[in-house]
């Protein structure tokens, strides 16, 4: 297409667009999101805080984005070629973009915000570490070099939170290593940064100056219209005002509402639920690096023969809507499913455990769990699951502690033997925590090292999704860590939101959504 | 004159030892505010350098002396949860704890001045026995638990009054918003009332039993008027100084109530802040605490100087 | 009038406080034969028994883990016992000797006074909440942290109170013939500050239960496998419509406890030498 035509039809999209925005501006309003908490600095490429993601996702956008199958389609990017058998990426940019401040995106932010991601955020090392060369090959054009191919370059680069997001270059060289302060939160999505005031609200305002693209929304991928004039994220801790808020009207929409508040807010006409679609799950970490878990895999074994992990997840989270005892690191429906190594998921023998542990050499010393209190869940389950130990003489010491603490202590390797978190999920195995070798737990042994290359190196779905199943078997044999089962956190809105689908994808977002 | 200078230094060097202990005593905290600050999949190395980029790794002296020399040009730092200045991150909250507490005294005032004064000048009788017993009921029951119950009566079962939260008056719906401070109030001033009724009271008769009372009535002074021109006069002098000690304490003390009512205060965010080891955060505020509570120390020590010229130099 | 009688004296009295020690009596009590008076193991779970309202077979119901409220609020008696107790030793061992010294040296006591001036010009919730996140979780350290903030209090009323008696005329004649500190101590400065110590530590052991109900409230205080009746109201509170008789009896039981201990703190502060009576704060900080 010639030029003219190019600016002529992106002309009409960018009028058509604005008509559009103006004429739904009319009375659209404030939307009014109850947080269950304050969130940290939103500079997400360097952490990863879910409320900080849930927030910064209307403000700063990546180059792919997740589409409601969980595929990464182009949002900034506007495609890429392949070469030199995945080592070389280049990927074309959209032209036309603006920042928040007016400027056009250029693949000068493009490189300089993926540097800053490879070097300091908080999933760059990932992708980046085996980077070669990163350059800008034309105004509108990135070329990324990488020593090795990397299967799942797509899905990190179209992953947010703690991901890639694109700052204009100046902003994000100027902060290096430290987050980015609120005044300079600029970034290319449909609404922009207004105020923050701690302990009230953060509030953002439609950005009028949005590209959106041509294609219909579509989870994270496609257009994205903003409809309201300003969202405010009202921190509210405490669950049952997060409730009767929204009941009274105070807010149109609150997350995080807990099991036990279910089955009465289900029959509530006024409101309506919104299932998280995407499972959390909890994890019990195994000391890989110190103590007496450290290359005992038979002793692991033995200690999850012993839980019976529906109990648990009953106890937790309530209604048997809300969760689910699956040994499947993915849920059903996800392509990386796998029912590899599950039988030993959630054996519940207590007597079987016993023998295990004694042929696994154990002798009674007290094994350390690290809990902490700020999440009601980790702390019921690791009540029950000590309980269950305990018939299986399998002695656990409890150490309950304060988030804040469990993080610092977390880092002592001498300091617990097994610590207990919860782990989001992600569109990438690659990108769970333990596949990581420096993360808390310490797991790298020979065969997961092998298992790992095999899997990121090769961008074939099928041969990545036989990887995957080996890694899960893997993780059934070595026990880096336990999985507690899948948890379904649900949200609650006032039934005049219009556009949220039923379930939420990842994150809830409010561009196509209105009142 | 040598009076208010001899108790204006002693306030300074107790605030001297005081800025001491807040910033090494909070750093005893264990944990690590970075770790909070960016998530559970920080590496240490991610946190190592984080930390020299804040100059968190500066010897603690060091850090202490450059937050002292901050405070004397009215700067408290910058929040490390938050990334943006402490006073800014206070603001907002003082504004509901001191709208809170004002009210809450409000209440105190109505309520336990008028009713101390009637149960002491009915000593002795079933009226003044019942209220110091319904004083002394109130002052013992946790704050906590009336006020979870005046929620679940006046706002989930009767709907009269919102729950929680706190819109500002400066905000949308302006004045009326205030009605989202008369629960967490009228909890607050329970206990505090019955402590005033009480302090009240008993002031009252001791001062009732001094000779110049006795002289006014043998002088034929009339009953009431001897009541309120001379005795309650004199017993407020007592009572107004718990007024000063009490209205400090409501604003930093009102964790709790904030808490259970969801405001955003001074309260609330310490304890968050303590959570999340936002040191400056919490710093900030424990030094705006102590220089108003002596500050208030002072003024009432003062004001006894001047209003009870007995009163000397110990 | 010393001895047993002074003690009793003021309950025959008064009505009111005679059924606060006697709910007193109860209570210690119920902690010592807790075994035997709580009809299930108050750590037994069992979901499928969750929030079931108060019926024969649960008295007060149960919770969200199945367990029986009022087997747990009769072990939370123990808690109760034992942070009221352990506060007032922490508060008396730490106070009254450095209120006693720093009234007979004076050149150091003023120093000391100065220092609890500094302690006490911070905010007493906070100071305790600091204390806690220092030294962690648990009933020990939760003791310390309530201990430390009555020290002050228990000390600044100590040091009135020696001052006071210090100055008596038959004080200064037994100095001024030779009495050495030691004795002074014993035999004057001690017995009298008996009686009115004791009216403080009714007072602190009040307050130290809605400080410990608060720590725990925010999640600070013992921790969670020990029945607590503050733990109890932290766990149950977003369930407040839901099961409203979970917070009613944990939070009663507080209020109670806390009431009973002013109502014999005030009868027996009455029977105070009047010099003395003002300087016992009563049921404040």
């Amino acid at each position: 297409m010639s030029v003219l035509c190019q600016s002529m039809s992106r002309g009409a999209a960018v009028l058509a667009a604005a008509l559009l925005l103006s004429s739904q501006a009319m009375g659209a309003g404030i939307l009014r999101y109850a947080t269950i908490g304050e969130p940290p600095s939103l500079d997400v490429q360097m952490g990863t805080a879910t409320i900080a993601g849930t927030i910064g996702n209307h403000m700063f956008e990546t180059l792919y984005a997740f589409d409601s199958q969980y595929k990464p389609q182009p949002l900034l990017a506007t495609g890429e070629k392949i070469e030199d058998g995945g080592k070389t990426l280049v990927i074309g940019l959209r032209q036309g973009v603006k920042f928040h401040d007016g400027q056009e995106m250029t693949a000068d932010d493009v490189v300089a915000s993926l540097k800053r991601w490879g070097e300091f955020g908080a999933r760059g090392q990932l992708l980046m570490k085996n980077a070669t060369s990163l350059q800008a090959t034309g105004k509108y054009e990135v070329t990324l070099k990488l020593s090795e191919p990397n299967g799942a370059w797509k899905n990190m680069l179209a992953y947010p939170e703690g991901g890639p997001a694109i700052y204009p270059a100046g902003i994000v060289s100027a902060a290096g290593n430290k987050p980015i302060e609120p005044k300079n939160y600029v970034g290319t999505g449909p609404y922009k940064f207004g105020e923050w005031r701690p302990n009230r609200y953060v509030e953002l305002l439609r950005f009028d100056g949005y590209s959106k693209l041509p294609t219909p929304g579509d989870g994270y991928a496609g257009a994205r219209v903003a409809n309201f004039d300003a969202i405010r994220f009202v921190p509210v801790p405490d669950v049952g005002t997060r409730v009767s808020g929204v009941q009274a009207g105070d807010y149109d929409y609150a997350e995080f509402i807990s099991g036990d508040l279910y089955d009465s807010l289900k029959s509530n006409a006024a409101i309506r639920i919104h299932r998280n679609g995407a499972p959390l799950f909890g994890l019990f970490f195994m000391n890989s690096a110190s103590g007496i878990l450290k290359d005992n895999f038979a002793l692991r074994r033995a200690i999850q023969t012993a839980l019976k992990k529906d109990e648990a997840l009953r106890v937790s989270f309530g209604p048997k809507d809300l969760w689910n005892a699956s040994g499947s690191l993915y849920p059903k429906g996800s392509p990386w499913y796998s029912e590899v190594g599950t039988q030993a998921y959630s054996a519940g023998d207590p007597a079987k455990a016993k023998q295990l542990a004694k042929d696994a050499g154990y002798t009674g010393t007290p094994i350390r769990l690290l809990v902490s209190t700020n999440y009601q869940a980790h702390f019921d389950q690791a009540t029950v699951f000590t309980k269950q130990l305990a018939e299986a003489g399998i002695n656990v010491q409890m150490i309950v502690v304060d988030w804040a603490t469990l993080l610092k202590m977390r880092g002592q390797q001498d300091q617990w033997d097994i610590f207990v978190t919860h782990h989001g999920f992600v569109p990438d195995p690659i990108l769970i925590t333990f596949m990581n070798d420096s993360y808390a737990g310490w797991w790298k042994t020979p065969e997961k090292t092998r298992l790992v290359a095999a899997f990121t190196g090769t961008a074939d779905p099928a041969a990545r999704e036989k990887a995957w199943a080996d890694l899960q078997a893997l993780f059934y044999e070595q026990v880096p860590a336990m999985k507690v089962g899948d948890a379904y956190s649900y949200d609650i809105a006032s039934r005049k939101l219009k556009g949220m689908g039923d379930s939420t994808v990842l994150w809830p977002h409010f561009w196509n959504v209105s009142n | 004159m040598s009076y208010t200078l001899h108790r204006t230094a002693a306030a300074l060097v107790t605030l001297a030892f005081a800025s001491v202990i807040i910033f090494f005593f909070i750093h005893l905290i264990p944990g690590d505010p970075l770790y909070v600050l960016l998530g559970d999949v920080a590496t240490p190395d991610q946190v190592e350098r984080l930390r020299s980029k804040l100059a968190l790794d500066q010897p603690i002296f060091v850090q202490y002396l450059r937050w002292l020399a901050n405070v004397a040009s009215g700067d408290l730092g910058n929040s490390i949860f938050f990334q943006m200045p402490v006073t800014q991150v206070i603001r907002d909250g003082a504004e509901t704890s001191i709208l809170l507490a004002s009210i809450t005294m409000i209440w105190i005032t109505l309520i336990g001045v008028p009713v101390g004064v009637i149960a002491a000048m009915r000593h002795g009788s079933w009226l003044d026995q019942g209220l110091s017993g319904v004083a002394m009921l109130l002052a013992s029951v946790p704050t906590f638990w009336v006020g979870l119950y005046l929620i679940l009566i006046f706002a989930a079962w009767l709907g009269w009054l919102p729950s929680s939260g706190y819109p500002s008056i400066f905000e949308e719906g302006g004045l009326a918003n205030l009605r989202y401070l008369l629960l967490p109030s009228l909890t607050l001033a329970a206990p505090n009332a019955a402590l005033i009724l009480r302090l009240t009271r008993a002031s009252m008769l001791d001062v009732a039993r001094e000779d110049y009372i006795r002289t006014a009535r043998a002088k034929g002074i009339r009953p009431a008027r001897v009541v309120f021109r001379h005795i309650l006069r004199n017993a407020l002098l007592a009572v107004v100084s718990a007024f000063g000690f009490t209205f400090a304490a409501l604003i930093s003390e009102a964790v709790v109530t904030e808490t259970v009512f969801a405001l955003p205060g001074i309260g609330q965010l310490v304890v968050q802040s303590i959570l999340r080891r936002d040191y400056p955060v919490i710093q900030g505020i424990i030094l705006v605490t102590v220089v108003l509570y002596l500050i208030i120390n002072l003024l009432v020590d003062l004001s006894y100087r001047v209003l009870d010229p007995r009163v000397e130099l110990q | 009038m010393t001895g047993l009688r002074w003690y009793l004296a003021p309950f025959t009295s008064r009505p009111l406080a005679l059924v606060g020690l006697m709910i007193l009596i109860t209570i210690c009590v119920a902690a010592v034969f807790a075994p035997l008076l709580a009809p299930y193991d108050p750590s037994r779970l069992a979901p499928e028994a969750r929030l079931l309202p108060p019926s024969g077979a649960h008295w007060f119901g149960t919770d969200q883990f199945g367990r029986d409220t009022l087997s747990r609020v009769i072990y939370g008696t123990r808690l109760a016992l034992v942070i009221g107790i352990g506060v007032v030793t922490f508060a008396l061992v730490t106070g009254v000797p450095a209120g006693v010294f720093s009234a007979l040296f004076p050149r150091i006591g003023r120093i000391v006074m100065r220092m609890i001036d500094v302690l006490m010009s911070f905010p007493a919730l906070l100071l305790a909440l600091g204390l806690i996140v220092i030294l962690g979780r648990g009933v020990s350290n939760a003791i310390i942290a309530i201990g430390v903030v009555y020290l002050t209090t228990t000390c600044r009323i100590t040091y009135g109170l020696a001052l006071r008696l210090r100055t008596e005329t038959y004080v200064e004649a037994a100095i001024s013939l030779g009495a050495g500190v030691a004795w002074t101590i014993r035999k004057h400065i001690l017995p009298n500050l008996i009686s009115p110590l004791l009216v403080q530590a009714s007072f602190v052991f009040a307050f130290a239960q809605l400080a410990a109900a608060s720590l725990d409230f925010l999640g600070l205080g013992a921790p969670p496998e020990i029945p607590s009746w503050g733990n109890m109201l932290a766990e149950s509170r977003i369930l407040i419509t839901r099961a409203p008789w979970l917070l009613f009896f944990p939070g009663l039981s507080i209020a109670i406890t806390a009431f009973s201990l002013n109502l014999v703190g005030d009868a027996l502060r009455d029977q105070l030498d009047p010099r003395f009576r003002d300087m016992i704060a009563g049921p404040r900080r």
